[in-house]
């Protein structure tokens, strides 16, 4: 392979991986506990912006401004970027503790979402504003010179993340608290009659999901090296949501599926596409897909490419009336009566 | 004083067009029950319509009527053709909430693909500035204001006295009851439809006429202010949405010009923050709570 080609290749593999995480972390809020957070994505920019802060140190503060300024060691913004995130989710996730309306709170996450992309790009002295921060350090920038080993390195590392996270889901989802999960998606009355302790449970989940994003957002920037408020609007959560609906929610396969369906492969796939008319007609359209391929999903396929597996009980015997076992009776000419209805209801 | 009064006056204006926007939004989840979060870009296509209306030399008050006109019948089009079917199909709010956002998407983008991302503006005068108790106004802010007080009036003598009104607060109230008293509930709600669509377009038209700037984001940027103003005065009431408008756009306007202009939008949710923290269901919560979007 040429060298642009190896640069295209690692490119995409981080961008894929990041992708899986960020899903993966989706599935387990949406999929599993079905909590509607449409404040995903700032999740992901806290994370980012957490590895920014902590690995930037001080000489670049002569032309932008941020709090902190360390520059740690690589293992520690990586954790740390978990860490806060998962904080950041325990504090957002204190709105749901009203329980409100399953719709309602994704409207007061999206507002709240917003409100983060009003307050990074106003407050200049604490995020230096819709410039965002550039010159992030690469993580294991000592390790090699050359650009292309370290970017197959940079594969390997996000390759190393995305199957951890994975992992660890799929751990979960198949554990009893997965069960306990699950039970509050589909009936949060009766898991909490039950004795599940429905808030604590949606708060975890608001921690998790919100550590592995921000795992994902300090993996991407690590890569990228740049940071600004304006690459994590909200239409990007839109886009992990549809990843999630296309491949599959609350399966172990789908989110891996979606992600590398839905933001790579479209967002990649029309990338060799000549140009044709006005440069914004690319990327609309390639919205346009993204939009109509969500609704197609939903009427047809509202499972996903991999669909949720729902264990299945044997179902007790429904008590049958005196009509349906005169309908279900076969002609042999005897009276109804003839057949004790314990016989016909074994049927 | 005076400078309090002045921004008082700018937020007026604000609130003026969020009102009619935020009636809107909050009539469509009354009737249909859902959040329709593609109601920015309808906005945005009625004010594209009174756009193409304006440049082919049509003045720009009957332009903005068949913006209005152009936005209702998408929103009907919309409502018939996508939400109805995926109401009768799916119960789970998640369904419906992503269909509204992926129709908003396909909307604003198609908007984009056709338009490009260019901004354009109205053919227009902004008329003379005019003085009112320390707050100025060109002209045409003093007639969105005029349009917007029209439209609540409008609306509370529709919702009070005439049957269609009736009919349409007894379904956001309770469909089923009113589906059993014989309210036809699909041609009431086509009738919202029409109405709330029509509202969007005068909305996107009285928006780009105050900001004088129109690009295929125009509508959805302001989406979220609409939003905030519905749910701050109780998801579902017009009352509410009235209410909620002249405190997001004034409290808005007035921190902007008291404390920093950048925090114009921030100020607006962390009103609605406060009130959401104590009343989940906004301020006027008779419908929000008949729906039980909080427990």
């Amino acid at each position: 392979m040429s060298s642009a080609w190896q640069f295209y290749v690692a490119t995409l593999l981080v961008y894929a991986f990041v992708y899986i995480i960020a899903v993966t972390g989706l599935n387990l809020q949406f999929g599993v506990t079905g909590i509607y957070n449409f404040a995903f994505i700032m999740f992901q920019a806290c994370g980012a912006y957490t590895t920014a802060v902590l690995t930037l140190g001080r000489s670049t503060k002569s032309f932008q401004h941020f709090i902190l300024g360390y520059s740690l060691p690589f293992p520690i913004p990586l954790i740390a970027s978990g860490l806060v995130s998962g904080a950041l989710g325990l504090v957002v996730g204190a709105l749901t503790v009203r329980r409100l309306r399953a719709d309602y709170l994704a409207i007061v996450m999206l507002v709240v979402s917003l409100i983060a992309t009003a307050l990074t790009t106003d407050a200049t002295g604490l995020f230096n504003g819709a410039q965002g921060l550039a010159l992030i350090p690469q993580p294991f920038a000592s390790i090699t010179s050359s650009t292309i080993a370290y970017n197959w390195l940079y594969v390997g590392f996000a390759g190393l993340v995305c199957v951890g996270t994975c992992l660890a889901v799929r751990r979960v989802i198949g554990s009893p608290l997965g069960r306990a999960l699950r039970a509050v998606r589909e009936n949060d009355a009766a898991a909490s009659a039950l004795g599940k302790n429905v808030t604590a449970l949606r708060l975890g989940m608001f921690a998790a999901g919100g550590c592995i994003a921000g795992l994902s957002g300090s993996v991407l920037v690590g890569f990228i090296q740049v940071w600004s408020p304006s690459s994590w609007l909200y239409g990007e959560t839109f886009v992990l949501f549809t990843a999630l609906v296309v491949g599959g929610a609350a399966s172990n396969l789908g989110p891996v599926v979606g992600a590398v369906i839905v933001p790579v492969g479209l967002a990649e796939g029309t990338r060799y596409l000549p140009q044709i008319g006005a440069p914004t007609l690319v990327p609309s359209l390639e919205w346009i897909v993204i939009g109509v391929m969500l609704l197609l999903f939903l009427w047809f396929w509202p499972g996903g490419i991999v669909p949720e597996r729902k264990r299945k009980f044997p179902q007790t015997e429904p008590r049958k009336t005196a009509s349906h076992i005169l309908v279900e009776l076969p002609n042999d000419g005897l009276q109804p009566g003839a057949v004790p209805v314990r016989e016909a209801t074994r049927r | 004083m005076s400078s309090f009064l002045l921004y008082v006056g700018f937020g007026l204006v604000s609130a003026s067009i969020l009102c009619i926007s935020a009636i809107g939004f909050t009539l469509q989840f009354g009737i249909s029950n859902l959040f329709n979060l593609a109601f920015g870009s309808t906005m945005t296509a009625g004010a594209f319509v009174a756009y193409i209306a304006n440049s082919n030399g049509l003045n720009i008050w009957p332009s903005l009527v068949l913006g209005a006109a152009g936005a209702a019948l998408l929103s009907l089009f919309i409502s018939r053709t996508i939400y109805a079917p995926f109401k009768g199909r799916v119960k789970s709010l998640f369904t419906l909430i992503m269909v509204t956002l992926g129709v908003g998407i396909i909307l604003q983008y198609t908007m984009e693909a056709i338009w490009g991302a260019n901004n354009v503006s109205y053919n227009m005068a902004v008329g003379r500035s005019v003085h009112v108790a320390g707050m100025i106004f060109t002209s045409t802010q003093l007639v969105v204001i005029g349009i917007a007080a029209a439209v609540s009036l409008a609306m509370h003598s529709l919702l009070k006295y005439t049957r269609v009104g009736k009919a349409m607060r007894a379904i956001a109230v309770n469909e089923r009851l009113a589906r059993n008293c014989g309210i036809s509930v699909r041609r009431v709600t086509d009738y919202t439809w029409l109405l709330s669509g029509a509202l969007s377009g005068l909305a996107g038209g009285a928006l780009v006429m105050d900001v004088q700037i129109l690009n295929f984001g125009t509508g959805d940027g302001f989406l979220i202010l609409i939003v905030a103003a519905a749910v701050l005065g109780g998801i579902g009431s017009p009352y509410g949405a009235m209410l909620g408008a002249l405190i997001i756009g004034v409290s808005s306007e007035v921190a902007a010009g008291f404390i920093n202009p950048a925090f114009k939008t921030v100020t607006a949710f962390i009103v609605l923050g406060l009130v959401l923290l104590v009343r989940p269901t906004g301020v006027v919560s008779s419908i929000a709570s008949a729906k039980e979007v909080a427990r």
